[in-house]
């Protein structure tokens, strides 16, 4: 959309799109697509310690048609790929997918020359917009991926970024 | 049941997973339904399928330890315990008792860990989303003292041929004593009296998915299922290994054969663990924690079998060498692998909420089926 | 140790009465290289987790095996080794008893690689049938008069057997 074509006499585009997205990214609906080990840190960030409520995330919906971001935690299969992919096709625009773990990344521990099974990646399958490495990766990592989701679409992040010491 | 007769062109078949908000994993079960009731599940497997078996014969011996927790996620230390077992078996590794008590410490503590997260998720899929959040709590208490002396919280790789890699200090101990009081205070009151008691959860789970000692045995089933249906095995009992000899605890068995009995084991099985780790904390030697073991393993040619507790039942390793540096065939006996085979023959005449109780009360973990 | 041992006993006594009758068949035709040895070898459990050991040739397999259900066995386990070198495929059945502890027995079935049909244990132990499913998958070994033998981990339309020594993708 060309906001310079637009007359900014006429309409004002950018607070109402600045406030859509920040509204998308406070109430980020994951589905749950936990498939293996990563699932269970999923869980536990969905738990009271980690708590992804704070963030607006704790809404797993069961069903596609209901969900903005897919946390694809595990390792996706050969067998499982049509399904994955079905999935994705079926999530309504706007979506996201977070891809948590490194078998989700690449193959992670199965990446081997014996490999005849893993998917190397859910890259391969569908564009991946948040990449959060580990095996499993700790839920402030999956905190994180969805600090990094939300800077993504609104352009700021919510807190600063911790630098090392 | 008499099932009312229908024509073939009156059911449908409805797919349950392989995604589905139930938090078992990959698992498509193909359900043939007469309107509420099943006629016929045929379970589909292989959606997390990781060639586990291939991996381990690429490499060597040591390097297929970080591959036995990623199976059993939940109680990945058992795996770990037995596939030490295996090996140490084939090559002749005695272990020292210090390692021994910490292996037994730490195992258990998971165990207890890997039946509070089957309490949470199964009462999830029974529609109770509030126990979750408690059980949670409790496990991230067990996850930090694990996480002091192994470094994971969930996929560990903590034993190494020969004794574990890494020292218990007091911390740990105290720690350990602690969560041993907290636990047995918050059973009763929050686990037995809020849940178990709980008149819904009885209607649901009573007389559900009853499995005969017969079935067990045509099956393999083991672990719960079959303590749950009257059979008295439990590895650690039957085959006893490490120190579980020396240790005093009970065997819960409970005859009835439905889903309130598999339930009720494990609860009272997480009592038997707190039992466990309160006599391996006060008899806990002192010494090494790892045997002389050489560096390239070479086990003699051969075939060894090694069977441990964990969680969901029995789990045996056969190991095949050759005198290699890499083992020949490395099979993994995965417990629910057999209990779920028995699905299929009970679950038929269920109605389908019912289905989803009994799976639950089967306590899958579908990546140890697929490995 | 009073029920092991006379587990143990009864099944010398029954695997060797099954043996003698399979060796009366050798006679009539030993110009097969790749048949096994029939045989059975006590083990030391504290070593190979395993108390007995019966070889036996696939037309035995459920002969023995129904002598096992009759003593209230259950099948563990059912594995498949590929051994190229000799051109043969083993399988090994294990089996333990709920009521005997430390007892368990392990079958063994020599097949040749080129002609891979086992008896099937389905009507037998239904555990059988999933095991039997997942040797099939992995390397290609047929059980006849299994009722449903097709991939239990692979997709439906694999055409590779993944376990085989000469497989690599």
């Amino acid at each position: 959309m060309d906001r310079e074509a637009i007359p900014s006499s006429l309409v004002q585009f950018a607070k109402l799109d600045t406030l859509i997205d920040l509204a998308r990214a406070n109430s980020l609906w994951p589905m749950t697509f936990g498939l293996a080990c990563c699932a269970i840190e999923m869980m536990c960030t969905g738990g009271s310690r980690y708590d992804i409520s704070r963030f607006g995330a704790e809404v797993f919906r069961p069903s596609p048609r209901q969900s903005d971001v897919m946390i694809v935690a595990g390792t996706v299969n050969k067998k499982l790929e049509l399904a994955v992919k079905t999935l994705y096709d079926q999530m309504p625009e706007p979506k996201w997918v977070i891809a948590m773990g490194n078998c989700a990344i690449s193959g992670g521990p199965f990446k081997l020359p014996c490999n005849y099974n893993v998917v190397e990646g859910t890259d391969l399958l569908f564009p991946v917009d948040v990449y959060i490495p580990g095996c499993p990766p700790r839920p402030e990592a999956l905190l994180e991926g969805i600090m990094a989701l939300e800077e993504k679409i609104t352009g700021t992040r919510r807190w600063p970024r911790v630098e090392a010491a | 049941m008499n099932l009312p007769r229908q024509r073939y062109e009156e059911t449908f078949v409805l797919n349950l997973g392989p995604q589905h908000p139930a938090t078992h994993g990959v698992l498509r079960i193909k359900v043939t339904m007469d309107g509420e009731y099943v006629i016929k599940a045929e379970p589909v497997l292989g959606y997390i399928h990781r060639m586990h078996e291939k991996i381990a014969e690429q490499g060597n011996f040591a390097q297929f330890m970080p591959y036995t927790a990623r199976m059993d996620y939940l109680h990945a230390l058992a795996f770990n315990h037995g596939y030490c077992l295996v090996v140490e078996r084939a090559a002749g590794i005695e272990v020292p008792e210090r390692a021994e008590y910490i292996r037994v410490i730490t195992v258990e503590l998971n165990r207890i860990a890997s039946h509070l997260l089957w309490w949470a998720a199964f009462l999830l899929d029974l529609g109770g989303f509030t126990p979750l959040l408690y059980a949670f709590d409790d496990r991230e208490q067990i996850l930090d003292l694990l996480e002091r002396t192994t470094g994971s919280r969930l996929t560990y790789c903590y034993f190494r041929f020969g004794g574990v890699c890494n020292d218990i200090d007091d911390e740990f101990i105290s720690g350990t004593r602690t969560f041993i009081d907290r636990l047995r205070k918050r059973l009763p009151v929050m686990y037995h009296s809020l849940v178990t008691g709980n008149i819904i959860l009885i209607k649901r789970i009573k007389d559900i998915g009853i499995i005969s000692t017969e079935q067990c045995r045509r099956y393999g089933a083991s672990g719960p299922v079959a303590r749950g249906s009257g059979i008295d095995f439990d590895v650690r009992k039957h085959e006893p290994y490490s120190i579980y000899p020396e240790l005093d605890f009970d065997i819960p068995v409970y005859n009835e054969g439905d889903s309130m009995a598999r339930y009720m084991v494990r609860m009272d099985e997480i009592e038997q663990s707190l039992r466990i780790i309160e006599q391996a904390l006060d008899k806990l030697p002192d010494g090494p924690i790892m045997a002389k073991v050489p560096k390239n393993l070479r086990p003699e040619a051969g075939t060894c079998y090694a069977a441990v507790e964990t969680a969901r039942g029995s789990l045996g390793h056969r190991l095949l060498c050759n005198g290699d540096r890499n083992p020949y065939r490395l099979k993994l006996r995965s417990p629910t692998f057999s209990n779920l085979s028995l699905f299929a023959e009970v679950a038929e005449g269920m109605m389908i909420a019912d289905v989803l109780a009994f799976l639950g009360s089967l306590d899958l973990v579908i990546p140890e089926i697929d490995r | 140790m009073e029920a092991t041992n006379k587990l143990h006993t009864t099944l010398l006594t029954l695997f060797g009465s099954l043996n003698e009758g399979a060796e009366d068949a050798t006679a009539q035709n030993d110009n097969d290289a790749t048949e096994a040895r029939v045989a059975t070898i006590p083990l030391d459990y504290s070593r190979s987790g395993a108390n007995l050991e019966q070889h036996c040739r696939p037309e035995q397999l459920r002969t023995a095996a129904e002598l096992l259900n009759t003593q209230h066995f259950l099948l563990e386990s059912i594995t498949g080794v590929d051994w190229p070198e000799k051109n043969q495929f083993e399988v090994l059945y294990d089996f333990i008893h709920y009521a005997v502890p430390q007892y368990r027995v392990l079958l063994r079935c020599t097949v040749s690689r080129d002609e891979a049909i086992v008896p099937s244990l389905c009507s037998i132990f239904s555990a059988a049938d999933w095991h039997e499913r997942e040797v099939y998958d992995l390397f290609g070994i047929l059980f006849d008069g299994h009722p449903n033998l097709i991939r239990i981990l692979l997709p439906e339309d694999a055409d590779f057997y993944p376990l085989r020594k000469d497989y690599m993708p």
